[in-house]
């Protein structure tokens, strides 16, 4: 047993602190939730230098052959940096998707530009019923035929160039947006993440669209979401615990620093808790699905817990600030409606506690 | 990144689950109270069995009797001895006693001691509380007196796990008067049964004797019972705490897996309105979020055992550990009681009890966890100033 990171995952996470801290500021970062488009180009293109969005995709595709590990390694720093973008879901769930249920050809054609950040794809999944679960689509598709429905809370489906749409009996289509038909609708949040309602009227739909039909590409696709999306918990919370602390050290409240009081050490004291715990459960799932061994108890655990968990570090982080956490100007609400947001996505924490359940042995 | 035990460790792992088939633990005669830690109740009979074994002394140096084996041998054993609920109480403590032996211990100690450990006849009881003194410590009032060869000790302890039934007591007392608070304490290896040793039970909420009260009425011993350097005590014994808090609590995660394997038994068998408890959505989600919490627990506990493994400098994580392992615990005590409903307050033994009535005696001394040994307060307090470097109330 052993927690330490590699040499070469001690690399991307210091090059990633490094590079984050330069680029995309607590000041970037709330210029980007408060703009309406809300991407940085010339960010994104910089990422795509430093190899960030091919690191899942394979050596001979243009990629890096990272595992899972490493990129929740990496996602971790992006939640710490309250880094906005479609990241998680062209990167991380769309290629993994690919990886999974691509044909030969169309992982050579798509592969390389996701890999370069060229392309960026996004995963068109939920429905009206709100939920994560692949049964639970209920869209469908003759193919070849015609696309009517609609899909919500695609993330950043305004710079994407391809959607991935699931559609009833496990079938996946690989759609480019600006096909005749699909329409975008912004949704207003609170985190300033760009999530989008898309309509699909009478879009046409080819053989060539479909990937091949694989029952377990969605469910690792949607585990490695989850994952991503909890790494993004955990690096917010650690950021939120950093700050606290920083605050307690240096608010002087009643002749010293209000640190020095014991309502606010152990405040911190759980925080501390709750952060490496759920620091410890993304690790050790990430390395279970890295390792190939069966991990879906692991990642519901992981996602679940560390929802709860983080999301109560970002709340008595509220309580820690006092009055300046409550202002615009401050990271602390930005980084809180991050959390927030990955909560919920890829599943809440009702979704995986039941597959928790099931995992103990529950009937 | 590793999370895998090594095949060497799995090798021993299976080694230990035969001998726990082969020697169910059901069958020891129990010396004294289970106090619901997770390391089970005292047995010397089963303590022998693990001597016999060879596996008390497996980590310590050849030289000391033992095997040299990794420090990860221990957790193993541990995990599957509390995974089958073995009595196994005091080998924490008698681990944690040896390696303070082997480290710094005089030759009197080495040869009189540490094979009786080996063997698991040598057990004991820590000397530290006074009715004065608890998590003030260093409010302590007992004294020794040096007389020639000996130390002469005069005082009164209490709160002292299994004194009754222990060989030695681990006497923590002052040998000096110092201008620093915190100098001038030393710890006397003071074997049961010493002239002017008085230890009287203190029945415990449970109506068991767990903890003691021993009266210290000039009780001599040879000075070559000092473990560790004379009026450096206190020192030592807070370089001790970190892996003192690990070793016991290593077990409560296992330990609450077990308990968590029986509610789900329980729910999945128990109907309840014509239709089994596990239905409950309820139930179900109270169930599953308690298994990620346990598996949060046991992370954090590999983690500390890493750093402890590797030398590597630790300032809160197995205060961390212990905290959360206290605590949920005793929420775990809650969630059966609930899931038992009428059944939960019968005890053990009773007619009808149901898990044999242990979720209620685990309900009981899972209060105590968050006391003994360090106070959840104290320890997030050390948490937060050790930890995270936030300022020491300067009155402390």
């Amino acid at each position: 047993m052993d927690f330490a990171l590699s040499p070469s995952q001690q690399l991307l996470v210091a090059t990633a602190r490094d590079f984050l801290r330069k680029h995309c500021s607590p000041e970037t970062a709330q210029r980007l939730a408060l703009d309406e488009r809300g991407f940085d180009d010339a960010l994104w293109r910089r990422m795509a230098e430093l190899g960030w969005p091919g690191l899942l995709v394979p050596g001979d595709l243009g990629g890096s052959d990272g595992s899972l590990l490493d990129v929740v390694l990496l996602v971790e720093e992006m939640g710490r940096a309250g880094l906005p973008g479609p990241f998680v879901t062209s990167a991380v769930v769309a290629t993994a998707l690919l990886l999974a249920a691509g044909g030969a050809e169309q992982q050579r054609r798509l592969l390389p530009a996701l890999a370069t950040g060229e392309r960026i794809a996004t995963l068109a999944l939920v429905e009206a019923g709100g939920s994560f679960e692949p049964h639970a689509v209920t869209l469908g598709c003759e193919v070849p035929g015609r696309l009517t429905g609609t899909k919500l809370f695609v993330k950043d489906a305004h710079v994407a160039t391809d959607l991935i749409v699931a559609v009833r009996d496990g079938d996946l289509l690989w759609l480019p947006v600006d096909r005749s038909g699909i329409v975008r609708l912004p949704l207003d949040t609170l985190s300033g993440e760009k999530l989008f309602e898309v309509t699909f009227d009478a879009v046409d739909v080819g053989a060539e669209d479909r990937l091949s039909r694989n029952e377990d590409a969605l469910g690792a696709a949607l585990a490695a979401g989850a994952l991503a999306r909890t790494a993004e918990m955990v690096g917010a919370a650690q950021r939120v615990l950093d700050l606290a602390v920083e605050h307690a050290k240096t608010r002087v409240q009643g002749g010293r620093p209000i640190g020095g009081y014991q309502a606010i050490q152990h405040a911190c004291a759980d925080l501390v808790r709750d952060v490496d715990t759920s620091r410890g459960l993304l690790y050790l799932a990430a390395w279970k699905v890295s390792e190939g061994q069966p991990a879906a108890g692991d990642v519901a655990t992981a996602k679940a817990y560390a929802g709860e968990a983080c999301l109560t570090v970002a709340r008595r982080g509220h309580q820690i600030f006092g009055a300046i956490g409550y202002c615009e100007e401050h990271p602390l609400h930005l980084l809180h409606k991050r959390i927030q947001a990955a909560s919920v996505d890829f599943g809440d924490a009702g979704q995986h506690l039941e597959t928790v359940a099931r995992s103990i042995g529950l009937r | 990144m590793e999370f895998g035990f090594t095949p060497e460790e799995q090798a021993f792992r299976e080694e230990v689950r035969r001998f726990v088939a082969e020697h169910p633990p059901e069958r020891y005669p129990l010396d004294g109270m289970d106090a619901g830690y997770g390391s089970g109740a005292h047995s010397r009979a089963f303590l022998a069995e693990l001597g016999a074994r060879g596996w008390i002394a497996m980590t310590w140096p050849h030289a000391f009797g033992g095997a040299e084996r990794p420090m990860f041998f221990k957790l193993v054993l541990f995990e599957e001895l509390a995974a089958a609920g073995a009595p196994f109480g005091p080998l924490a403590g008698s681990w944690q006693t040896a390696d303070a032996i082997i480290e710094y211990g005089t030759e009197r100690l080495r040869r009189e001691v540490l094979p009786a450990v080996a063997r698991g006849e040598a057990t004991f009881w820590q000397g530290y509380s006074e009715p004065g003194a608890g998590s003030d410590l260093l409010s302590l009032t007992t004294e020794a007196k040096r007389d020639g060869d000996t130390w002469i000790i005069r005082g009164h302890k209490i709160w002292s796990s299994h004194a009754g039934i222990a060989t030695h007591g681990l006497v923590f007392t002052r040998t000096s008067r110092e201008a620093r608070r915190s100098r001038g304490f030393s710890m006397l290896v003071v074997p049961n049964g010493t002239p002017g040793m008085q230890i009287r039970p203190i029945r415990s909420l449970t109506g068991e004797v767990y903890h003691y009260e021993v009266f210290l009425d000039d009780v001599r011993v040879p000075a070559d019972t000092m473990l560790g350097p004379e009026g450096e005590g206190f020192q030592a014994l807070l370089n001790g705490l970190d892996s003192d808090r690990f070793w016991g609590r290593y077990y409560k995660a296992p330990a609450l897996e077990r308990v968590l394997r029986q509610l789900v038994d329980h729910a999945n068998t128990t109907i309840v309105n014509g239709a089994p408890l596990a239905r409950d959505p309820v139930v179900r989600r109270r169930l599953a979020g308690m298994a990620t919490e346990i598996a949060a627990l046991r992370v954090l506990f590999h983690r500390a055992a890493c750093l402890l493994r590797d030398g590597a400098p630790i300032s809160y994580e197995t205060a961390v550990a212990k905290v959360m392992a206290d605590e949920l615990g005793q929420k775990l005590g809650r969630l059966g009681m609930d899931l038992l409903g009428p059944w939960g307050p019968l005890r053990e033994g009773s007619r009808g009890a149901r898990l044999d009535g242990r979720i209620s005696h685990d309900y009981l001394t899972s209060l105590g966890h968050t006391i003994a040994g360090g106070t959840a307060e104290v320890l997030r307090t050390t948490i937060a100033v050790r930890g995270l470097g936030l300022p020491a109330d300067k009155r402390a």
